[in-house]
């Protein structure tokens, strides 16, 4: 694919002409808290050495809060109305390369056995420019699952920040190719610059381990003393698969319903809260924060790589970052590795 | 930090304690909660100005033990909990061992390394550095540079807005909910058996995240803990999309000081807020 020069100036430029299109331009907000449609250039927040915002972009693929359809009852039956159909294309402007990299990974689990259509048709409808990342902290270790700063699964294009502040914009798939084809009048060509990339300020993540190894103890490991510990002090929020890019568990319930008419809504659940293995029964048999933590860590490094051979993790550190008590998924790995 | 590990030393080799609830170092200055049931765990045990998480939350969150009391590090203000505990029979003075600080503040931004500009805002009109009950204390008194208290500022903007304008400001924080439930998991107070929002059948209040059931929740969890929150502000601090639930807390404890001159958690032997009532209980709010 062809490789472009894109300044600052022409980002914005081409972002105002998108969203006249009528398409969705979604970028990290600038509290660093979520991603947001944006209604102008000028909201946009491209920053290659930022901190991950606290929650990642899932929410635009995979809804907190979505209706699968509605319901009606009346004298002749139940009437089923369907929820709207997704139309709206969006462009995703900046993401971080561990977060476009969950896209491939949920897309795995969306399609295994039945198709999610809602799911699917976001996908269809999204462009994914990404932007090489200059940040690294304590918590990051994308290094360690097979991804890097500059990673490029999930993304139709990505962005490289040049020292003259202008970007090398790297084309990855067709589609973003068809998409930067149509502004094309923003883009220049590289031959005619001479310009290196920013350097990061940050080095690699440290938390370093071998993925492999990992896997292998927790395959033998399901029974063990380490887990007792992990725990110990977790308070058993959502906190951390809330956040996760790639954690996709749902449940669906029907609400704002009365005797007639309701929806179906599909929201997301997490393994980590008391009701989510609860038996109709009264039973649960992960009855405690102890067994909930273990399912988090095998269904990332193990279960997930069992069935479809990658990790169920983008490195990306927001389950740490945003931990109450401190729980540390990467230090958990490195101790895994050491054993 | 000297005194610390000595004291913990010595309750968990008499067994007077069966394990120490307290504070260990993490990456850089992060202090996490951490459980000291041995001697050797008990060198790991530290305070510092990182050391932020309430601990009492774990007296109703761990399993009591057999035998012995359940140690706690707990700080001035986070005590105001354990009180707050006992008060509402919850815990018993009797079963916990009280290891109290004196407290030198907390930061607010605990990968942040602590200085004036990054002291939580708890902290900065904290009247309990020094503990009252205790039954081990350790640690001296230091003056501490204050910055101004912002969040009661905001209280007063909020305060002064009109109720559309209320609406909208929490819309825009609600909105950002996801229903992970941290406040409620990090809450002292939260020690409900069985939380409403897990009311499955009959459902009382919408699991999903759409505005009206971020409202349902959010407000019902404020109402809840009215004249019982004891300003520790934990629901605010791990809050992943950074709603200011200590605005609405905050709020009804200074409601419950200037109605019914009731501050939670002073007290073991006064009784609660909401568990009692007096014939001069001002009334002219319910119309």
């Amino acid at each position: 694919m062809k490789d472009y020069i894109i300044t600052a100036e022409n980002i914005q430029l081409l972002v105002n002409d998108v969203l006249k299109q009528g398409w969705d331009v979604v970028s990290e907000s600038k509290t660093g808290v979520n991603f947001n449609a944006i209604k102008d250039a000028s909201e946009l927040a491209i920053k290659s050495d930022s901190k991950p915002s606290k929650l990642s972009m899932k929410d635009f693929f995979f809804p907190k809060t979505e209706p699968l359809f509605f319901y009606r009852q009346s004298h002749d039956g139940v009437e089923l109305v369907d929820a709207s159909p997704i139309e709206k294309k969006t462009l995703f402007l900046g993401a971080k390369p561990c977060d476009a990299a969950a896209i491939p990974v949920l897309s795995k689990v969306f399609n295994w056995d039945y198709k999610d259509e809602f799911y699917n048709k976001r996908v269809e409808n999204s462009v994914v420019v990404s932007l090489k990342c200059n940040y690294s902290d304590d918590y990051c270790f994308c290094t360690s699952i097979g991804l890097s700063q500059k990673a490029e699964q999930g993304s139709d294009a990505m962005l490289t920040e040049q020292q003259d502040g202008s970007y090398f914009l790297h084309i990855v798939t067709e589609k973003g190719d068809e998409f930067f084809k149509m502004y094309s009048q923003y883009l220049k060509d590289t031959q005619a610059e001479n310009n290196k990339p920013v350097e990061s300020k940050y080095p690699e993540p440290a938390v370093k381990f071998d993925q492999g190894k990992v896997k292998g103890w927790l395959d033998a490991n399901f029974e063990h003393d380490f887990w007792n510990n992990l725990g110990d002090v977790c308070l058993g929020c959502g906190q951390c698969t809330f956040v996760c890019p790639t954690c996709h568990c749902f449940d669906i319930v029907d609400e704002n319903c009365n005797y007639h008419e309701g929806g179906r809504m599909k929201n997301w659940d997490s393994c980590q809260l008391c009701l989510f293995t609860k038996h109709a029964s009264g039973h649960n048999p992960r009855d405690g924060q102890t067994k909930r933590y273990r399912q988090r860590i095998q269904h990332k490094f193990k279960y997930y790589e069992d069935k479809f051979n990658e990790v169920l993790c983008t490195g990306c550190g927001r389950c740490t970052r945003g931990c109450g008590v401190g729980i540390d998924i990467g230090g958990i790995m490195e101790r895994i590795d050491k054993f | 930090m000297a005194e610390l590990k000595e004291i913990a030393k010595e309750l968990l080799t008499s067994g007077t304690v069966a394990y120490i609830i307290g504070y260990a170092s993490e990456k850089n200055d992060k202090t996490v909660p951490f459980i000291a049931r041995t001697v050797e765990d008990a060198e790991k045990l530290v305070f510092t100005h990182h050391s932020v998480n309430n601990l009492s939350v774990y007296l109703k969150r761990i399993k009591k033990p057999e035998s012995g009391k359940v140690g706690l590090v707990v700080k001035g203000c986070d005590l105001k909990a354990v009180v707050a505990l006992i008060q509402e029979s919850q815990s018993k003075r009797e079963d916990i061992y009280i290891i109290s600080p004196k407290c030198n503040t907390v930061v607010s931004d605990n990968t942040k390394p602590w200085n004036k500009d990054n002291i939580a805002s708890k902290c900065l009109s904290c009247e309990v550095r020094t503990p009252s009950l205790f039954d081990a204390t350790f640690g001296e008194i230091e003056t501490v540079e204050l910055p101004s208290d912002e969040q009661i500022e905001l209280i007063k903007k909020v305060e002064a807005m009109s109720t559309s304008e209320k609406w909208e400001f929490w819309k825009n924080e609600f909105e950002k909910c996801v229903k992970c439930y941290a406040c409620r998991q990090a809450c002292p107070l939260c020690y409900c058996d069985q939380c409403i929002v897990d009311k499955a059948s009959p459902r009382w209040i919408d699991s999903s995240a759409t505005v009206q059931g971020n409202f349902a929740w959010n407000m019902i969890r404020a109402f809840h803990l009215s004249g019982r929150c004891i300003g520790c502000e934990e629901c605010n601090r791990v809050c992943p999309v950074d709603i200011p639930l200590s605005l609405l807390n905050r709020k009804m404890s200074m409601f419950a000081v200037s109605e019914y001159d009731y501050k939670a958690g002073t007290s073991i032997e006064e009784p609660t807020l909401v568990g009692t009532y007096k014939l001069t209980d001002n009334e002219d709010f319910i119309k």
